[in-house]
């Protein structure tokens, strides 16, 4: 159905439908981000030996998410008589907007995706670089050198790691010869690209951890040094901007991870009778719960190590992983 | 009036407004922003016309990383800087003169400019195309353009090496 919407001819009709399942698929985002806050804390909770919420919504804290949302629309919305006040009002927009752009071109599954454009890939790299402008405004706008500080770290570190996240897909590239995300993973039929680009795959998920600022590398929002970082003087439903922000990052990220590397929707050999959406859905609860056992277990780089690991590591491994995937290419495919 | 149109006179509109506010902003850090939503509406005009691989390397390199550095320069030196404009009252006849005069020059031209044939089947494929021209018909500019990079990076390098090797013999 969705496939026959994508190759109609433009109409007022057609753009309302669209509409609508962007709507949708954004409520789905909002409720996936719900439960990932949720998901991390309990995750994390019992691997530090803790059990996580389990007070607002029954057991199992169901509720707690949904009450500390409601808490933040309730609270005053504040803007610091100091601050640059329409950029401070613009900085949580131009961050989260690119956020919910970029899911347009993933494909969940044969038959539930919203675009069919030849530079997927591309679209998703460039889009997502306009988010660093966001908080770097956010950061500068709020007039407060804690703020600023982790403004511009965190534009460094998404700067830096940015590059080594490209490289690594190029690999990806070559092998299939498309930027097309669809044909991207239809190449992945018989063989996830995880086990021909195991070093890309390891470089992809660095680099996808360090891009979305989580630990260890969460220096942007290092709390013992910058006290919270590029939000501090945010609060209120522009603070839950800034978080949604890295939510729905997270979203995106898995579901590229899974897109790229673990085959989309495609079954692993004898289970093909279980739907390709759940397919997806299974491969990118791994990869999210992958990314929470990170943060529950390593700590803090230094911003020192941090960038020389960039530069010094990761780019050199993504050049070599190039050179080998070219070679593999010549001889193989 | 079709979509298209719309789409375009939004695009433009967006151009050429935050073009002129660039200009006319005082803060520095606003001027840059406000440079990001021009870029942004040219990738607009871009895909409008097939273009998407452009459309996009272009928010990749000019709003991605061009405005950044941009940025990280303001703000590594004077970041609430602002600029006073000091121009008389003859220099703005004189420019808008000259923009009246440039307009009906391009107006005319324009009117009565024909492009022939108009190409149909822009969209096929035409990331492939690129690469494809790229690396038969323009391989020694592309080769060239490379070799120039290379030596961008490594003057860098370089630059950035002495400085540190300078400090290091102060402080001794």
């Amino acid at each position: 159905m969705m496939n026959d919407l994508l190759h109609s001819a433009p109409s007022l009709s057609n753009t309302l439908i669209f509409f609508a399942l962007g709507a949708s698929l954004l409520m789905i985002v909002l409720g996936f981000v719900t439960y990932a806050i949720l998901a991390e804390r309990k995750v994390m909770g019992f691997m530090q030996l803790r059990s996580g919420p389990n007070k607002v919504g029954g057991r199992f804290g169901l509720l707690q998410t949904v009450a500390d949302v409601l808490k933040l629309l309730l609270k005053e919305d504040t803007i610091p008589k100091a601050a640059d006040r329409p950029l401070f009002i613009i900085a949580p927009v131009l961050a989260f907007a690119p956020a919910f752009m970029v899911l347009a071109v993933i494909p969940f599954s044969d038959s539930l995706r919203f675009s069919d454009i030849g530079i997927g890939l591309l679209y998703y790299i460039a889009i997502s670089g306009i988010s660093t402008i966001g908080i770097l405004m956010g950061g500068w706008a709020s007039n407060n050198k804690y703020a600023l500080l982790g403004g511009m770290r965190s534009a460094a570190q998404m700067i830096s790691y940015e590059v080594p996240l490209v490289m690594s897909v190029i690999g990806i590239i070559l092998i299939t010869g498309s930027l097309n995300l669809i044909e991207i993973v239809d190449a992945q039929k018989n063989l996830a690209f995880i086990f021909v680009q195991p070093l890309a795959f390891i470089i992809f998920l660095i680099a996808s951890t360090a891009e979305l600022n989580r630990t260890p590398f969460d220096l942007p929002e290092a709390e013992s040094e910058l006290v919270a970082g590029y939000h501090v003087e945010y609060s209120g439903f522009r603070w839950a901007f800034f978080m949604l922000t890295e939510y729905v990052y997270l979203f995106a990220m898995a579901s590229l991870t899974t897109v790229l590397f673990l085959g989309g929707w495609h079954p692993v050999p004898f289970l093909g009778f279980i739907p390709g959406v759940v397919w997806f859905a299974i491969k990118f609860s791994l990869v999210v719960f992958i990314m929470i056992w990170f943060r529950a277990t390593l700590p803090r780089l230094r911003a020192d190590q941090l960038m020389s690991f960039g530069w010094k590591v990761l780019l050199p491994l993504a050049l070599l992983n190039i050179f080998i995937s070219a070679v593999i290419k010549e001889i193989w495919f | 009036m079709n979509g298209e149109l719309i789409v375009f006179f939004i695009l433009a509109l967006v151009a050429i407004g935050s073009g002129i506010l660039m200009l006319n902003l005082t803060k520095v850090v606003h001027m840059v922003i406000a440079l990001v939503f021009t870029f942004l509406s040219i990738a607009g005009l871009y895909v409008m016309l097939s273009a998407e691989f452009l459309a996009f390397v272009q928010i990749l390199i000019y709003s991605g990383a061009i405005t950044i550095i941009m940025l990280f320069g303001i703000m590594l030196t004077r970041h609430s800087d602002r600029t006073e404009s000091k121009i008389g009252v003859p220099r703005t006849v004189l420019v808008l003169g000259g923009i009246v005069a440039f307009f009906l020059v391009m107006f005319f031209q324009i009117n009565d400019l024909s492009f022939g044939e108009q190409a149909t089947v822009l969209h096929v494929d035409n990331t492939e195309k690129i690469g494809v021209e790229l690396y038969s018909k323009f391989v020694i500019p592309f080769e060239l353009t490379s070799v120039l990079l290379l030596v961008a990076l490594v003057g860098a390098i370089v630059l950035a090496k002495r400085d540190d090797e300078e400090e290091a013999k102060d402080n001794e």
